[in-house]
């Protein structure tokens, strides 16, 4: 039987406000990106896959096992790797110090194969030569690799990551994306993230959230299709475009909601797709795929 | 008999059979005279390290643990050597309760309030009274509060049960909190040092019951003001603070301290998330 992950009717209300409302997702091994702009439910949503937080209505379903029974939690999270949008690291602690940590918690208490362990997810993220350095002298990219570092101890069956790749540099970033892609093979991994770039570099698939609902649940190619014939370049901005912006080159790069004819046409990319499918439609609407299409 | 022995990038090609004819007819001869690169064989065939050949993996491993590995906190080593396994004991050390500014900070606020006390002013008895309970019960919130534990959300999603870590980091804040606030009850003229400790233990025990329900800071701070509100109203009508270490009161301190905990193993069960900052 294939690992996946199942989502269904899922709701999560902080107070008044519903943060993630009437989800229902399956996700089975392989990359899946989330996109959506601030507020739109991404770190609920992965909060929820992750058992930190439970749903005020719906279900969840981990590798068969249910979140709401405190046994079946704990086996979730024994096959669970996750890395917060936020983390802070305790004071004093160096880098191999604090993954150590993470693993005794994760329940390692072998001194040597936890040890061996923390190299190897320290090399992994490529902080091997510096695990005695203290984190406070770390730099943001560092210490965000160090947060990654604890996810993928154990190479877990599933893993939750919350803009894994917020401030590290391109050269690593490309790095990172291969560890990622390599553990996809057998694991199902979810990550959410403001880059395009890194979602068209790394998923299969991708989910777009808005208002705490999915507006678009698919593979990424497809997206990307949708937006063919309404990207285009031109030397100013044009008033039809739902957006435009200046490129480096000094042209204007245009997308509009209806294909257009007699421009210069270039290849849509992701960003493009997603700005069209966050344009081209009311929040409040219904789904966005009949809009596109 | 030479010092010379087979490289070990050519005995593995040999081992292969990956290496030229003239190379391997090398090794095999070799081979045939020398007992150490037949073990050396036998080991990298079998897994097992040849007897007397240093195994350079096991080395490398045991000079990155000597570069590498934290040396442990006195705490540490001292909560090892009172039995708990070496891993338990490296959570509990973790806590920002056992961290030194911390703990100068309680040394500086009992020191305070105990010479207060000592110097017999009346209003010095009673700050003793109300701060002393209180101190170990902050501690126990400040060692579990995601605000002051950065690193709570990914300790959260591990398997080890968080109610074991709480009640491991309470009972270790407990040892040592209330040996100090015990020490400090001695400056304090007329009253045996270990009536401060049971109001202690149901104020640790009631935030543990709140947490429950709301941040273990949230919980400190409505347990901390109940209690001096008790302080006050109780000095306030008998006129003495004798009267809240009063048997009786003793006896209320002690049913806190069993319900508080009950509700916190019944409820602790189930608890797992934190209350989420507002964004």
């Amino acid at each position: 039987m294939t690992p996946s992950i199942s989502l269904r009717g899922v709701g999560r209300r902080f107070g008044a406000a519903w943060a993630l409302a009437d989800v229902n997702l399956d996700l089975a091994p392989g990359v899946t990106g989330l996109l959506g702009p601030n507020g739109a439910g991404k770190t609920t949503l992965l909060r929820l896959l992750a058992t930190a937080l439970s749903p005020t209505r719906g279900q969840v379903c981990v590798l068969g096992l249910d979140p709401a029974v405190p046994a079946e939690r704990t086996g979730i999270r024994r096959r669970l790797g996750y890395l917060p949008q936020e983390i802070g690291f305790p004071r004093g602690f160096s880098a191999f110090a604090f993954v150590d940590y993470i693993a005794v918690l994760k329940e390692w208490t072998q001194p040597a194969v936890r040890h061996a362990e923390v190299r190897r997810v320290l090399d992994l993220v490529d902080l091997g030569g510096i695990s005695t350095k203290r984190i406070r002298a770390m730099s943001g990219g560092q210490r965000r690799r160090l947060a990654l570092a604890q996810a993928l101890l154990g190479s877990p069956p599933v893993l939750i990551l919350d803009e894994p790749t917020a401030g590290v540099d391109p050269e690593q970033r490309a790095a990172l994306r291969n560890v990622l892609a390599e553990l996809a093979r057998t694991s199902i991994v979810v990550l959410s993230t403001h880059q395009t770039e890194d979602v068209a570099a790394l998923c299969e698939r991708v989910i777009v959230l808005d208002c705490g609902r999915v507006r678009y649940n698919g593979q990424v190619t497809e997206l990307v299709g949708r937006a063919a014939g309404r990207v285009w370049l031109a030397d100013a901005p044009d008033v039809a475009a739902s957006a435009s912006w200046r490129t480096g080159t000094g042209r204007y790069r245009n997308v509009a909601e209806h294909a257009r004819a007699g421009v210069e046409h270039v290849e849509p990319s992701l960003e493009d797709a997603y700005l069209l499918l966050r344009g081209g439609t009311r929040p409040d609407s219904g789904d966005v795929r009949e809009v596109l299409s | 008999m030479t010092s010379w022995h087979v490289d070990e990038m050519a005995l593995r090609r040999w081992i292969g059979r990956s290496d030229s004819l003239a190379d391997s007819a090398s090794v095999e001869q070799h081979l045939l005279w020398c007992d150490q690169c037949r073990e050396r064989v036998n080991a990298a065939v079998t897994g097992r390290p040849a007897p007397g050949v240093v195994d350079l993996g096991d080395m490398w491993s045991q000079i990155r643990d000597a570069v590498e590995l934290p040396r442990s906190s006195v705490f540490e080593r001292l909560l090892q050597r009172a039995g708990l396994p070496a891993h338990d004991a490296k959570l509990v050390a973790v806590a920002s309760a056992f961290r030194g500014k911390w703990l100068a900070g309680v040394t500086g606020v009992l020191t305070f309030v105990a010479l207060a006390a000592a110097l017999g002013d009346s209003r010095g008895v009673w700050l003793f009274l109300a701060v002393a309970p209180l101190v170990p019960c902050i501690a126990v919130a400040f060692s579990y509060d995601p605000k002051v534990d950065p690193a709570l959300e990914p300790e959260l999603v591990t398997p080890y049960p968080a109610l074991r870590l709480v009640l491991l980091r309470t009972v270790a804040i407990l040892g040592m909190a209330l040996p100090a606030v015990a020490l400090f009850g001695l400056f304090v003229p007329g009253r045996a040092p270990y009536t401060w400790l049971l109001p202690a233990v149901g104020c640790v025990a009631a935030v543990l019951a709140l947490s429950t329900w709301t941040s273990s800071l949230r919980a400190a701070v409505a347990v901390s003001a109940v209690w001096l509100v008790v302080v006050w109203s109780l000095v306030a009508q008998a006129g003495s603070p004798d009267v809240v270490l009063h048997a009786r009161f003793q006896i209320g301190y002690l049913v806190l301290a069993v319900t508080s905990t009950v509700i916190f193993l019944v409820r602790g069960r189930h608890v797992r998330e934190f209350r989420p900052r507002r964004r």
